[in-house]
């Protein structure tokens, strides 16, 4: 599916910095990310809790959550055009129908107390102005696609009466509803069962080749990148350590952080008589080291790191890291 | 960490150690009522129906399945918090049924447990020395210098400074706070530490960090594990022996390489297949099954798993699958085999 070379990027995010001023002073939850996606493409975006993957999220969405939390500096360029710039009800034009969201809780995401039917159908009328006729019909056929069996006695369910996968997939017939270009989907199979997950996940990917959408899957899992994902970019403490297209990834990881990370998940394929696990844990947001945030924990440190935060090196085609080790001058 | 723990695979064979605690045919059931004034029972969710298996010393024996398994209630049977509807456990070859007071004192001390979420299991007004050693010097007494002693020690086996005994939870992230928890449930030198989902609330990399502690105290002080854990690869880098739940019933066990190559229920090929590659170039099996686990009020007649098997043959939805001996240590309930 990677088109990606000879078309424009559907999402591009420049430098995007979200902060948070709390009392005992600046959180940088994201600082200085960029990425770019293109049409049909499924971008992964893995990081431990704290390194800035939701609010990324949550930044392009317009939904950070304020007066603490404020998107501060950087662009996220739509079709070419500053998502920052927009007006609160361009966005709420944009969320939605060109852009959509899938959180990881079906229960918390769902209005307890209305049908699932009734959820469908309250985003289709937001997108179209006919009337409710024929608005019943499109939302059991959304229903249907996303494999709810008999949805059109399911359509006049409560949430509570259907089970986590179920409620999953009403969250992803209302994501697809407005028929969107782009679609995250932060730790969307999280709270599922191993097999659900696995039916979830091929849906996802059905629904995709259908509709062209681009998807970014935000998760701490490589195992979902490494099925679900075209391009893949690592998190670690608001920035991107590293991003490149997937089997590059998992082949030739070039930040220390990647090698750790992966070199630290257990494998079911597999017998593994170690694991190698990193030391330590992340830097605290609002107190981040002045060099390289990985510096304390890295196996290859040296005094360069903790003094100057690593350039974004080009290590091949498509592939970005952001190391010391890389820029040839290490010594 | 960088200290190598023994492999689970190379460890003890699977029948020379001798069991220290032993299910047979355990069964626990839940009556639903109805009803306020007049309750009455209109049935009862089959919980656990008929598991038995063995947890043999210093070895860590995993039990696996999706929600609403059974593995969580077998685990609350073992540690004495729910009582078996039917069937029995025997602890160093002693029937649990037949314990005396000081029989139970001691069982409770010998068998500890670690729960999954680290931030709701510690207590946030105690100080972490506190926290590690109540069970201790509830079942204990001692001085003030044997118990500080004994303190860090455990602090030491587990990771934690000195100085952090001091300390309140909230202070500690959530790899340190299971560390903190480990330390508890070790502190009474006990037999069998339940694992109720150790690492899943943790980070990716703190998850390693804590597997390896886990092997690690496994070899230093004997302990025997039993694992819940709905992971795979973690069950898998973990244990000796592994028990496959589905539906309150034990569906294939086998000690963990066997287990693994050679899955003999659907369920375990299909829960092997769902399982999440670890490289994007991994082929698996496919095995796509549909639909979703049954509600235990009302299973499946038959194989619990009939609805769902892609195998499903005529008898499977009449007769119950008897458990078969595929070797002498593999066992699966199939009628396949």
């Amino acid at each position: 599916m990677t088109t990606a070379a000879d078309t424009r990027a559907i999402l591009e995010v420049k430098d995007l910095q979200t902060y948070f001023f709390t009392r005992t002073g600046t959180v940088k939850a994201v600082d200085g990310v960029s990425f770019e996606l293109y049409p049909g493409e499924t971008l992964g975006v893995v990081g431990e809790s704290g390194s800035g993957k939701s609010m990324t999220a949550l930044s392009i969405m317009g939904l950070v959550p304020g007066p603490a939390g404020r998107t501060v500096g950087g662009q996220i360029l739509y079709h070419g055009e500053d998502l920052l710039q927009k007006s609160a009800s361009e966005m709420r034009a944009i969320r939605g129908r060109e852009i959509c969201m899938i959180l990881q809780d079906p229960m918390t995401s769902l209005n307890p107390v209305y049908t699932v039917g009734n959820q469908v159908i309250e985003t289709l009328r937001q997108g179209s102005d006919s009337r409710s006729t024929g608005l019943r019909a499109r939302a059991i056929e959304l229903l249907e696609k996303v494999k709810i069996p008999s949805p059109d006695v399911r359509f006049t369910n409560f949430p509570h009466q259907m089970s986590g996968g179920m409620r999953q997939r009403v969250v992803g017939a209302i994501a697809v509803a407005g028929a969107p270009n782009v679609l995250i989907a932060d730790e969307a199979t999280t709270s599922l069962d191993a097999t659900i997950q696995y039916q979830y996940l091929a849906l996802l990917k059905e629904l995709q080749e259908d509709t062209g959408m681009a998807i970014i899957f935000i998760t701490h899992d490589f195992g979902i990148v490494a099925k679900m994902c075209d391009r893949v970019a690592v998190m670690y403490a608001g920035r991107v350590a590293e991003i490149a297209d997937v089997r590059e990834l998992f082949n030739n990881p070039q930040h220390p952080y990647t090698e750790a990370l992966m070199r630290s998940v257990p494998n079911v394929d597999d017998d593994v008589d170690f694991l190698y696990s990193i030391e330590g844990q992340p830097p605290a947001l609002d107190d981040l080291p002045p060099g390289c945030t990985f510096a304390d924990r890295c196996p290859y440190v040296f005094d360069r790191c903790r003094e100057e935060f690593p350039p974004a090196v080009e290590t091949s085609p498509r592939h970005i890291a952001t190391c010391w080790r890389l820029t040839g001058d290490s010594a | 960490m960088t200290q190598t723990a023994a492999s689970p695979d190379t460890g003890v064979a699977a029948n020379s150690s001798s069991a220290i605690i032993e299910l047979d045919n355990i069964r626990k059931f839940f009556p639903i009522s109805k009803g306020v004034l007049m309750r009455r029972s209109v049935g009862e969710v089959k919980a656990v129906d008929g598991v038995s298996f063995k947890i043999r010393e210093g070895e860590t024996y995993s039990l696996v399945g999706e929600s609403g398994c059974g593995k969580t209630t077998t685990a609350r049977m073992v540690l004495h918090v729910e009582t078996p509807t039917d069937g029995y456990m025997r602890f160093n070859g002693k029937d649990t049924r037949q314990f005396s007071g000081s029989d139970r004192r001691e069982y409770r001390a010998s068998v500890q447990a670690v729960f999954q979420d680290p931030w709701s299991s510690l207590n946030p007004r105690m100080r972490v020395g506190d926290i590690i050693m109540e069970p201790l010097l509830t079942n204990k007494p001692m001085g003030k210098n044997e118990a500080k002693e004994q303190l860090d020690t455990l602090l030491r086996d587990v990771g934690l400074r000195q100085a952090q005994g001091a300390y309140y939870p909230h202070e500690f992230s959530g790899g340190q706070r299971q560390r903190i928890a480990i330390a508890r449930a070790l502190s009474l030198r006990p037999k069998v530490i339940v694992l109720d989902e150790p690492v899943s609330a943790l980070d990716v990399s703190i998850r390693a960090q804590i597997m390896n502690l886990l092997r690690q105290l496994q070899d230093q002080y004997g302990v025997s594990y039993l694992l819940i854990a709905h992971n795979l690869a973690t069950v898998r880098y973990m244990s000796h022996h592994v028990g496959v739940m589905y539906l309150g019933r034990m569906v294939e066990e086998a000690p963990t390489r066997d287990l693994f190559a050679n899955p003999s229920h659907p369920y375990t090929k299909a829960l092997i297949a769902a399982s999440l590659p670890s490289h994007p170039d991994t082929v698996r099996e496919e095995m796509v099954i549909s639909g979703e686990v049954p509600s235990p009020l009302n299973p499946p007649s038959g194989c619990h798993f009939h609805p769902r098997c892609p195998m499903v043959m005529d008898r499977c939805s009449v007769d119950d699958p008897e458990t078969r001996q595929l070797t002498a240590v593999h066992q699966v309930a199939c009628h396949l085999y």
